[in-house]
């Protein structure tokens, strides 16, 4: 345990007077500048730090959530383009290609996005449908909850799918 | 029945009949007493009934993740995988030949020749003595079984005691239901089968174990506040700092985690003992691995916990003086300077330290996870490997598929649920996500913690659609002001059908998840890659066993002294498989000797002889993929040979062997890379040789282009051995020409 001067203060100030502080860096500031500097009169408050809602957070973690499953890291190491492109060989015109071909690891940066679009949607789906098994809410709102829920992580589940057949032709054959 | 109990009563059948107690009415007749025990004794209780389904459960998992596993040893045989796993079998079969003093003490003069290598000190023993304790624990036993069947499944044993580990801690964290999810999860997911196949004999596969269940113990002893768990997990992390590199995520997420908690007002009695007597003890048992050292108070990388660690004596310290003190106002000001002080010393001791140097700084490989950019422009070793590679979304599909839904459902959850345990689960899943995402290696580390938050989803979710459907119609009427949103009544069945339709989803996802985790571990991680496997014209599988073929060559043909140069990669396996001394091998740890060869392969014939001369180097080994389309061969890795030995001999410069920027092979290559050593060695003869119905002699089928130079002509070197496919080929140094 720490025996330094808290302990010395401790026992010098054991019956202060309210007005006057034990902090010696007060006193040496009064002294100091402020013994012959005038501080004008503000009606200023140090702002309160509340800790965040854990819904605030949970919000906060999502969206990092979305942007670390979307590649970005590898979006900014790598730079690939945003979309890519080929010619076609027969009439010479360019046509985008949007999901890098022929890698597992590998991928352009608007395909990164979309895809983790569709997971973060997912996930979303499920709350809705943990909300709406809430008490508290009126029928209809519970209602509402629950055809979101199912329709994203259906809608999720089935892109996701899609996506991966389409940049990896072999899959699950 | 009667007529028994006569004669044992020896009285009046009248009496007897009264007297016979009711257990005299079991041992009797065999006909009547099966049908009792079938009816009476086989109906458990329903604590018994869930006992009994949750322990089959966990055998059945147990089983799943041990033969989920085995697909290569099925196809091919039981041999180790890789390039890693090779020196990690090596040091094992030295350390139960030898005995653990010679193992510790193992100065090793075959690899990094002139230089050698000190083993003992520069490994992580705990893969290795593991095997060795399991191998002579069994031969103990009297099963005779050869060490490298024990490497081989070393791997898939602990993946099955991971899963248990998963258990106990989802149920610690949430449920017992979670923790089964969490388990049958863990058991199959493709990110952690990636490295721990059957085969697969490295760190990352005990070390996964460990890393669960130092975290498990901790946190259990979070909750308990008990000293006994805290040592506990103070001996799993021991086992952890022996294991694997890793342990470093340990030591930085605890005290992460312990600052969190005391930022979020979790303070407590059972954090102080828990985490005093892990960072303690822990710390100490660290300090016995001889690669580690006295890392965990030098390094900058441990200084966090070290810093948490007074941090937490200084918060029970004014813990102690507010419970003393009366006076809220006194405590106050008596709080604000402790903190001050507090964090000034703290910060000159940090400052002083890390000036005088002695806290070192983050190493390159640590540091390039916080700031990813590092290791491309300063570390090309660091950035060469693939596996090093930042990720994509396609590889998270992979690893991980629908857990990405329910990562974030699970996440919510937890926040729902606010506790110790489940503040400690997500900053886990959190920062292994992170660190998932910049490098492709560590999803391994990452997978633990999505499986374990995907099973709270997964159960939470389960839980509330199963209440759902069970629920039976009660009396509504009586005093329910709520019974407008209860909406029972004529909805009802539409609630339950609703529900049990939605389950039939959970099932029909859950079951399209065990058939994606199946099909990739069979297609793209069982692959051993020192064998190759690729179909035939006809459809049938060819195998290329070339690499096993040159070693045994080299084993077998070459003079026992003999030295090896080749790419870092092929070290581990020529020392372990062709028992020859190599110049680099893959332990990476000397920068200007991998420069040097690598300044050896890409400079011209006569120059390349003097620096094989001077490293006195017999044999050159180079990987040629041009006859099979094989692409992972030294040309297509020729340009970080050029990049890293160009980082250290500034004669080698990157642009010489590029046209336009672009690697080209064929007519309209540089003629530097047309003469190069490696071009010479790669391509000697090939431009003879027909690979492809239809195509030029010459003709490159991983490139896809006809070479330029056809015509070479070897000076200094002759070639000793090329395999039956050319992919692996041997040169022979020649010696100087006598002198006149």
């Amino acid at each position: 345990m720490r025996s330094k001067p808290e302990t010395q203060s401790l026992t010098a100030a054991t019956e202060p007077p309210s007005s006057t502080s034990m902090d010696p860096i007060f006193h040496l500031l009064r002294i100091l500048p402020f013994g012959f500097l005038r501080p004008p009169k503000l009606r200023l408050k140090l702002p309160t730090l509340t800790l965040p809602s854990p819904m605030t957070v949970y919000a906060l973690v999502l969206l990092t959530y979305f942007m670390v499953v979307s590649g970005i890291v590898y979006d900014v190491i790598v730079e690939p383009p945003g979309i890519g492109s080929t010619q076609d060989r027969a009439t010479g015109s360019v046509r985008p290609v949007v999901f890098l071909p022929g890698r597992v690891n590998g991928q352009y940066i608007v395909e990164g996005l979309s895809s983790g679009f569709m997971f973060v949607l997912g996930g979303v789906g499920v709350v809705l449908m943990d909300l709406a098994l809430d008490r508290n809410r009126t029928k209809s709102v519970k209602v509402s909850y629950a055809t979101a829920g199912i329709a994203s992580v259906v809608i999720a589940y089935m892109m996701s799918m899609l996506f991966i057949r389409i940049k990896i032709p072999a899959y699950l054959r | 029945m009667v007529g028994k109990a006569e004669p044992v009563n020896g009285s009046v059948k009248s009496g007897s009949n009264q007297s016979i107690p009711a257990t005299m009415q079991s041992p009797l007749k065999k006909s009547d007493l099966i049908p009792n025990l079938s009816l009476k004794t086989l109906k458990l209780k329903t604590k018994q009934q869930e006992l009994l389904i949750r322990v089959s459960i966990l055998c059945l998992v147990y089983v799943l993740a041990f033969i989920t596993r085995l697909f290569s040893v099925l196809r091919y045989e039981s041999m180790i995988h890789e390039f890693d796993p090779y020196f990690n079998y090596r040091t094992t079969l030295f350390l139960t030949e030898k005995g653990f003093y010679e193992f510790w003490n193992w100065f090793d003069s075959e690899s990094w020749y002139p230089l050698g290598r000190i083993i003992g000190g520069t490994l992580y023993p705990g893969l290795m003595v593991t095997a060795a304790i399991i191998y002579w624990l069994l031969r103990f036993l009297r099963f005779a079984i050869h060490i490298r069947e024990v490497c081989v499944l070393t791997a898939p044993f602990f993946a099955s005691n991971t899963t248990l580990v998963a258990y106990f801690f989802g149920k610690e964290v949430w449920d017992s239901g979670a923790g089964l999810v969490a388990a049958a999860l863990i058991a199959i997911c493709p990110g952690y089968i990636s490295r721990s196949v059957a085969g697969s004999y490295d760190n990352e596969g005990v070390a996964i174990f460990a890393l669960l269940l130092t975290f498990y113990l901790f946190v259990k002893a979070v909750n308990t506040g008990s000293l006994a768990w805290a040592l506990a997990s103070a001996f799993a992390y021991f086992y952890m700092v022996s294991a694997w590199g890793g342990y470093v995520f340990i030591i930085n997420l605890i005290p992460l985690y312990v600052l969190v908690l005391l930022i979020t007002g979790r303070y407590s009695m059972r954090l102080y003992v828990a985490y005093n007597s892990m960072y303690v003890l822990g710390m100490l048992l660290a300090m016995q691995i001889r690669f580690v050292g006295f890392q965990h108070v030098q390094s900058g990388e441990h200084m966090a916990a070290m810093g948490v660690f007074f941090l937490l004596q200084v918060f029970f310290f004014l813990d102690w003086v507010k419970h003393l003190l009366s006076d809220t106002k006194l405590f106050q000001a008596f709080l604000r300077i402790t903190v001050t002080t507090a964090i000034g010393v703290g910060a000159i001791a940090l400052g002083v330290g890390m000036a005088s140097g002695y806290i070192s700084p983050w190493t390159g490989r640590f540091y390039s996870l916080l700031d990813p950019t590092y290791a491309k422009d300063h570390i090309p070793i660091i950035a060469s490997v693939s596996e090093h590679q930042p990720t994509a979304w396609s590889s998270f599909m992979f690893d991980f598929h629908i857990l990405l839904f329910l990562f974030p459902a699970g996440l919510y959850f937890c926040f729902k649920r606010l506790s110790d345990a489940t503040i400690f689960i997500v900053m886990y899943g959190l920062t292994s996500m992170y660190f998932a995402g910049v490098m492709v290696r560590l999803i391994l580390v990452a997978t633990p913690a999505v499986c374990l938050i995907s099973a709270i989803a997964v159960s939470a979710t389960i839980k509330n659609l199963t209440l759902v459907a069970r629920a039976k119609s009660k009396v509504t009427q009586t005093g329910s002001v709520r019974g407008s949103s209860s909406s029972k009544g004529s909805s009802k069945p539409f609630q339950r059908n609703g529900a049990i339709a939605l389950l039939l989803g959970a099932f029909y996802l859950l079951s399209k998840y065990a058939t994606h985790c199946t099909w990739v571990t069979s297609e793209a991680y069982s692959s051993p890659s020192i064998v190759l496997a690729a179909r035939g014209a006809h459809g049938n599988r060819v195998i290329f066993d070339d690499y096993r073929e040159a070693y045994f060559w080299l084993r077998k043909n070459t003079p026992p002294d003999a030295k090896v140069m080749s790419w870092w990669d092929y070290g581990y396996q020529i020392t372990a498989m062709g028992n020859r001394t190599v110049i680099v091998d893959n332990n990476t740890w000397n920068n200007t000797h991998i420069a040097t060869v690598g300044r050896a392969m890409s400079s011209y014939e006569d120059e390349a002889y003097e620096i094989m001369r001077s490293l006195d180097v017999d044999y050159v080994l180079v990987v040629f993929g041009g006859v099979t389309g094989y692409s992972s061969d030294d040309i297509n890795k020729f340009l970080w040979m050029v990049r890293i030995g160009g980082g250290v001999f500034p004669v080698i410069k990157e642009p010489d062997y590029l046209v336009n920027g672009e690697y080209r092979v064929d007519k309209g290559a540089a003629p530097k890379m047309l003469n190069c050593l490696m071009y010479k060695l790669s391509y000697y003869r090939f431009g003879e040789l027909t690979t492809e119905y239809g195509k030029p002699p010459g003709y490159d089928r991983a490139r896809g282009v006809e070479i330029g130079n056809k015509d070479i002509k070897l000076e200094y070197l002759e070639e000793a051995f090329t395999t039956s496919n050319w992919i692996v080929r041997i040169y022979k140094v020649k010696p100087p020409n006598n002198r006149w």
